[in-house]
């Protein structure tokens, strides 16, 4: 049993910004020109986007540098909704909604995006990875690398259909076998409220601070 | 070797041959083994299927999915303030829990803090479903050993808390008290003192299970060195919680991340344990529910005046940007990962929530066990169907 | 109890009758979700103490039991699941619905994965609402449910017939039209 007590230096131990670059430039080493883009909060989080060749290789980089605690892995659609949030006043004016991609933090060229979290827990520190998903829907397995992505590539494979290379099993893991489409995918669309429009249309609670001083900037 | 004459070799073959044939007869067919999707030993509607030789594990399978209510898609669908009387449902017994990291996550991309007394509340209140929560799964791992007396004294005893939640939040289960930028309320009048005394209670519950259920010899034979997770097969299935620590992984994101949160003023002790076995995990996690109570009596005694809110517009609005927040949940690292656009949504959410990764691990550590210790393994685990399926 | 199946059951003989099932009912409890944990409370433990109502919370089988009580979110997934649970139980079979997961969908209402109340898939008899529904409100849904059983036409039951009162087949079976008989909700109000 070890005695690890919290102990005053903590916040020494706490990641700073050093190590997040050095995190980068020992994985651009490794990948070459399969590093895209980073992007770094200071003090908070670092993104990594690699190419969708380079997937599988990321992973094995980054667990070579001690990133061996397997986070979570899913996958972004950055296609705007095509039905809003559904919950607008059914008479007013429909919106015109954007079809225009604009993808997140290290930006991206297609619709989907793969992205995975890795964390490292001997420095205490993360590392989101994201991958565009090209045009064949699928990108490498992570399997040979962290036994734990087998349900989440699985859970991705069902809600958004990006298949995954070498990975033996990629059966439907929540929803029923007939069930068809891909929920996550944002031109799916929920039946339940194209039927019924949204009871809480006009939704704002007063807040404790607001109420007090009588006025809501709304 | 001495040198056979033709009559020895031809009884040896014989002999051979008539082993042969009464292995083939008594050779056991395979069988197949469907637990749930209701089963009492599943604490929910977990499915699993093990083939089974005899009496061992050969090969086994959880099927989850009978509770997946499709809770990423529907944050898409509901605006920030909403989205937490959705996902205090995740973890149905540590409710509080869930809520926490999603706001951090909200306010860290409005750039916005809670003021110091909401902290310190929105710890105590943490620290409180943890406790909910454990006591409840400390009950629940005598029933499936046969005992039956521990988890009349964990709803007793998890009553007293569930009024000090209701107390406080109005809700004795699903609160849905936090806020962007604070919390609805302050606490009720009274409500110190009570605590105080509820964490004694709570203190003599986790004495009365370890003598009951810790010192049992029946319970000790059945978890100690059953269901052995290493630490690195731990790791790479992204287990997280006492399940990590049973391991030896000294990992505690209360101590080891920054984050709007208070727990960095009380002193606590993490607690680890080398074993790995189905044992270590149920002990780590009784340990754990005394240093919650600790971390309550610390931290009641020291909140700040102040107001529990800070100024945010009426209608919440949160700048486009990402953001990653994950707490040290009651069943271990529950993280959001939120993508706004700006709009009064968010546009994604990915909700990593422990219990999935943990579980996955079953047909790894299934693998040739017994079939009475596939109902302690699975106890000890620890996991909440509404975290798994989400 | 061939008088009962041939319908000519003496009404103060059912009322006995009636009298001993609703005080000896056996309930499986069918706990899905949040809601399961509520109803653990209400059933297993010590402040609630359901057992004197002349409730037992313990059969081991739903082939045992006279009432199930269905708490939590349905899916879809679940659904079958559900419904052979309730084919397996013998008649007379009562169920309680307990939450809004249950009773309607809840704040699921508009998932892809979730069955919109449970009462698409089997009948209910009491709906208890709420999201969760405190165990004393799961305790007075029994009350009620209990209620009822005392008043039911056994024959009409046996025969598989929506709830007919026993005060109600005399008067109809004049007037030969029956109004359809109304679900209890705890609490009051209707469920839409
Ligand atoms: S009604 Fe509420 S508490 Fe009950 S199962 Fe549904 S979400 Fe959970």
């Amino acid at each position: 049993m070890s005695d690890t007590a919290t102990g005053t230096d903590e916040t020494a131990a706490l990641p700073g910004d050093g190590l997040r670059e050095g995190i980068v430039d020992r994985l651009r080493s490794d990948l070459g020109e399969h590093l895209l883009d980073t992007y770094l909060i200071p003090h908070t989080d670092l993104w990594v986007r690699v190419s969708a060749e380079a997937w599988g290789q990321t992973a094995a980089a980054l667990k070579a540098q001690g990133f061996d605690h397997f986070c979570f892995l899913s996958a972004l659609d950055w296609l705007p909704s095509p039905f809003g949030k559904g919950e607008d006043d059914p008479d007013a004016e429909p919106v015109a909604i954007s079809t225009e991609l604009v993808q997140g933090y290290t930006g991206g060229e297609t619709r989907f995006q793969v992205f995975a979290r890795l964390t490292d827990i001997k420095r205490h520190v993360g590392v989101t990875i994201k991958a565009d998903v090209p045009e064949s829907m699928s990108v490498p397995t992570w399997l040979p690398h962290f036994a734990g992505a087998n349900w989440h590539e699985r859970e991705t494979h069902e809600m958004f259909g990006i298949g995954f290379e070498g990975h033996p099993d990629l059966r439907n893991l929540y929803l029923p076998g007939e069930f068809e489409g891909f929920p996550l995918r944002k031109d799916f669309p929920l039946l339940s409220r194209m039927v019924k429009p949204w009871p809480g249309i006009v939704d704002v609670e007063p807040m404790p601070v607001a109420a007090q001083e009588g006025d809501g900037e709304s | 070797m001495t040198v056979l004459n033709e009559r020895q070799q031809l009884s040896y073959i014989a002999a051979q041959a008539a082993d042969a044939r009464l292995n083939v007869e008594l050779e056991t067919e395979g069988m197949t083994l469907n637990i749930g999707p209701q089963h009492p030993a599943t604490h929910g509607t977990l499915r699993i299927i093990a083939r089974l030789d005899g009496e061992q594990v050969v090969w086994a399978e959880p099927v989850a999915g009978y509770m997946h209510r499709g809770y990423e898609k529907l944050t898409e669908v509901r605006t920030f303030p909403q989205v937490t009387a959705l996902i205090n449902r995740i973890d149905w017994l540590g409710s509080f829990a869930n809520e926490v990291p999603f706001i951090l996550a909200a306010e860290q991309l409005m750039e916005i803090e809670a003021p110091p007394r909401a902290q310190y509340i929105r710890t105590i209140l943490f620290e409180l479903s943890r406790i909910a929560n454990v006591s409840l799964f400390l009950g629940d791992l005598g029933v499936q050993m046969g005992a039956i007396t521990p988890v009349f004294m964990a709803f007793r005893d998890r009553e007293y808390v569930l009024n000090l939640i209701e107390g406080a939040t109005g809700g004795r289960f699903h609160p849905n008290f936090d806020r962007i930028g604070g919390l609805k309320d302050d606490l009720p009048k009274g409500w110190i003192a009570e605590t105080k005394q509820v964490m004694k209670k709570l203190r003599t519950f986790c004495d009365e299970i370890e003598d009951l259920l810790f010192g049992n010899e029946i319970f000790q034979s059945r978890t100690r060195g059953v269901g052995i997770i290493p630490a690195d097969v731990a790791k790479s299935y992204g287990m997280t919680g006492a399940n990590l620590r049973a391991s030896g992984v000294d990992w505690d994101l209360r101590r080891d991340q920054k984050n709007a949160m208070v727990w960095d003023q009380a002193d606590f002790k993490v607690w680890t344990h080398p074993d790995g076995d189905s044992w270590a995990r149920c002990w780590i996690r009784l340990q754990e529910t005394r240093e919650a109570t600790k971390i309550v009596d610390q931290l009641i005694d020291n909140i700040p005046a102040g107001p529990v809110m800070t100024k945010v517009p009426r209608i919440i609005k949160v700048p486009a940007g990402e953001a990653w927040v994950s707490t040290e949940n009651p069943l271990g690292e529950m993280g959001y990962y939120v993508v706004s656009k700006g709009d009064l949504g968010p546009f994604r959410v990915k909700i990593r929530s422990a219990s999935f990764n943990n579980i996955s691990i079953t047909p790894w550590v299934l693998k040739g066990v017994y079939v009475p210790d596939i109902i302690t393994i699975l106890a000890s685990l620890y996991f909440i169907l509404g975290d798994i399926d989400r | 109890m061939g008088l009962v199946d041939r319908g000519r059951m003496p009404a103060p003989l059912t009322k006995l009758f009636n009298m001993g099932r609703s005080y000896s009912m056996w309930v499986y409890q069918w706990g899905l979700a949040c809601c399961a944990i509520e109803m653990g409370a209400a059933f297993g433990s010590p402040r609630y103490d359901v057992m004197r109502l002349g409730v037992i919370p313990l059969p081991a089988s739903p082939r045992q039991a006279d009432l199930v009580v269905v708490s939590g979110t349905v899916t879809d997934k679940m659904a079958p699941a559900v419904k052979r649970l309730y084919e397996q139980m013998p008649e007379p079979k009562y169920v309680i619905s307990m939450g809004s997961c249950a009773n309607c969908g809840g704040p699921y209402w508009d998932s892809y994965s979730v069955t919109k109340g449970v009462d698409q898939i089997i009948p209910v008899d009491v709906y208890v609402p709420g999201c969760p529904p405190r165990p004393e409100a799961l305790l007075e849904g029994i009350v009620l449910l209990q209620q009822r059983i005392k008043n039911e036409d056994m024959a009409a039951k046996w025969r598989n017939e929506e709830f007919t009162t026993l005060q109600k087949t005399a008067a109809l079976e004049k007037a030969k039209s029956q109004p359809a008989p109304e679900p209890i909700v705890v609490g009051g109000g209707p469920i839409e």
